[in-house]
């Protein structure tokens, strides 16, 4: 009885994970369209989370692609939430631009 | 605008006389004027408007123009934000693909000298390529290889870490494959050289020490914020779990195979009151198989506990760590080597801490050259107790002091100094530390 009480309260609970991550998990940022409000909040996420574990990364060294997958892999590394992650990366892609 | 509304008065003004003139007559028809007269004047009155009609007729020409040109300029101007939007979109980059990727990772060289006597060594250096995939944001690929050479020069490969990372919601990941064990900072944070301020890991921190180093398994973790500035952080994990290793020792890997029934279970749960200061605690149960072997007595299984607790404060220039870590293996009848005799082996508890402290003179000069220098200072202890062996092998305190010098974020040049206090001899032993490190 316990087993199937705590069997449901967990599929409930992933079903729950699941579902609000199908409606979180949008389509990556579009860096042909950025969005300043978005590039400003992900410019102090930025410089609040990337210089915990090592160094502040520069803009400037890597492209849109490579910034847009290591800052995936600081989301699971660094245990930062995905919503500040989706501004970060749209941050860095839009101040990598070497004029 | 204005001319038009002034020319209007006066057109008004001037029929309604050129009216009352026709119709009612002079108002002070004091005498009747001649028929003649009238007409002089009506004349007179209608070259006056025909004046009025060219006015107007130019001004409406002029305005007919204006609006084209207005039209026109309109024109002009749109297509120039268009041009322009093109232009912006196409200096940032187009959408990305669903796929994508990056090639990252870490090489390093050094030398290390003793400063009394023994062997002078040089270059023993890493090249680990860390590879990374990503299908859109549901899931990400992360492996990392690391190449090194051994004092045979033979060169050795081992997988590191290679796991399947699911995003499942903003602050739950699903880590799936072999990962760098959550348990405490320095493993999963701190080690890749061109991080680590010292570059080397801190007693009891590296093989043989009381920190896991990997395991297999499945790993729940992400971050949530909380209020405005602050965030909890946690990683869940159940996996194969260590093994014993030799003359006792546990070693704390990830294992292809579960060696036996109890699996590996533990996290670390971390909060931050502000971005830039992280207090953690970890734990982790576990279980290992005594090694089999010859005489009386059978293998049998004993408990492994892991308890830790880590700090991090990371404000500007400033950089200071803690951890402690307190590893204990039950009493089980072991092999210490396989295939030798079993005996009965002691309850042996691995304790290791470290604080450290590094801070970048960024803030404190405007020479070019001190700014990129960092020095940083180390204090830790590993004491073992239960195994007289290990306790003289590894048990110690050690110093380091270092001297960074930042070519970029990620490129270092130092130098350091090491000394290591074997505890249960007494023995001292000092080095001098170079290494250049990358991360790229
Ligand atoms: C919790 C600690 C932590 C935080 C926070 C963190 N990093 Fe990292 N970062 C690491 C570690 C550890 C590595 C090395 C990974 C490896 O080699 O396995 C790394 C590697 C990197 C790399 C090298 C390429 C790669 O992906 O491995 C870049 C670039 C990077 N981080 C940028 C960032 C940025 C940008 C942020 C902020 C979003 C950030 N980091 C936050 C720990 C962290």
């Amino acid at each position: 009885m316990k087993l199937l009480k705590n069997l449901v309260l967990a599929s409930a609970f992933s079903g729950l994970i699941m579902g609000s991550g199908l409606v979180l998990a949008g389509d990556p940022a579009d860096p042909s369209r950025p969005d300043p409000a978005q590039i400003a909040r992900g410019a102090k996420a930025w410089a609040d989370q990337c210089g915990r574990c090592h160094n502040m990364r520069a803009p400037a060294e890597l492209n849109d692609e490579d910034w847009y997958v290591s800052v995936t892999h600081m989301r699971v590394r660094g245990n930062i939430p995905g919503d500040m992650i989706r501004d970060i990366q749209a941050f860095l892609m839009a101040s990598n631009k070497k004029e | 605008m204005q001319g038009f509304k002034k020319l209007f008065t006066v057109l008004s003004i001037s029929t309604f006389i050129a009216l009352s003139v026709l119709i009612l007559g002079p108002p002070l028809a004091a005498q009747e004027p001649t028929n003649q007269e009238l007409l002089e004047r009506i004349e007179a009155l209608e070259e006056e408007l025909q004046y009025f009609r060219d006015i107007l007729e130019a001004n409406t020409e002029k305005a007919t123009e204006a609006r084209e040109r207005a039209v026109a300029a309109e024109a002009k101007a749109e297509e120039a934000t268009r041009t322009a939007e093109s232009a912006a979109a196409s200096r940032t980059a187009r959408p990305l693909s669903d796929t994508k990727w990056h090639l990252a990772g870490y090489a390093d060289a050094g030398a290390m000298f003793r400063t009394n006597g023994g062997d002078d060594t040089f270059a023993f250096g890493h090249f680990n390529p860390v590879f990374h995939f990503q299908y859109k944001d549901i899931v990400m690929f992360e492996g990392e290889l690391e190449f090194e050479i051994d004092e045979d020069g033979k060169t050795e490969v081992a997988l590191e870490y290679a796991t399947l990372n699911f995003l499942v919601h903003d602050n739950v990941s699903i880590v799936v494959g072999k990962f760098l064990s959550p348990i405490g900072q320095f493993q999963e944070r701190l080690h890749p050289t061109w991080i680590n301020k010292i570059g080397y890991a801190p007693a009891g921190f590296g093989h043989d020490g009381a920190q896991p180093s990997s395991e297999i398994g499945v790993q729940v973790r992400g971050g949530i914020s909380i209020g405005k500035r602050s965030m909890v952080n946690y990683a869940v994990m159940v996996g194969n779990g260590p093994r014993m290793g030799h003359e006792g020792g546990l070693e704390l890997e990830g294992f292809g195979r579960d060696d036996n029934q109890n699996k590996a279970f533990g996290g670390r749960i971390g909060f931050l009151p502000v971005p830039y200061f992280e207090i953690g605690g970890s734990y982790m149960k576990a279980a290992v198989n005594g090694l089999e072997g010859t005489g009386a007595l059978m293998p049998t299984t004993g408990k492994v506990k892991i308890w830790g607790a880590d700090a991090a404060y990371t404000r500007g220039p400033w950089d200071f760590r803690f951890e402690y870590l307190n590893t204990v293996r039950g009493a089980l009848n072991s092999a210490e080597e396989e295939g030798g005799e079993v005996e009965a082996l002691d309850r042996l508890v691995l304790k290791a801490w470290y604080v450290q402290l590094a801070y970048r003179l960024s803030e404190i000069t405007s020479s070019p050259f001190l700014r990129r220098l960092e020095p940083v200072v180390r204090y830790g202890k590993f004491n073992i107790s239960g195994n007289h062996h290990l306790e003289e092998e590894n048990a110690q305190t050690r110093l380091n002091i270092g001297l960074n010098y930042w070519i970029a974020p990620s490129l270092v040049a130092r130098i350091g100094y090491e000394q290591r206090k074997f505890l249960v001899e007494g023995i001292k032993e000092k080095l001098i530390l170079l290494q250049a490190a990358y991360g790229f």
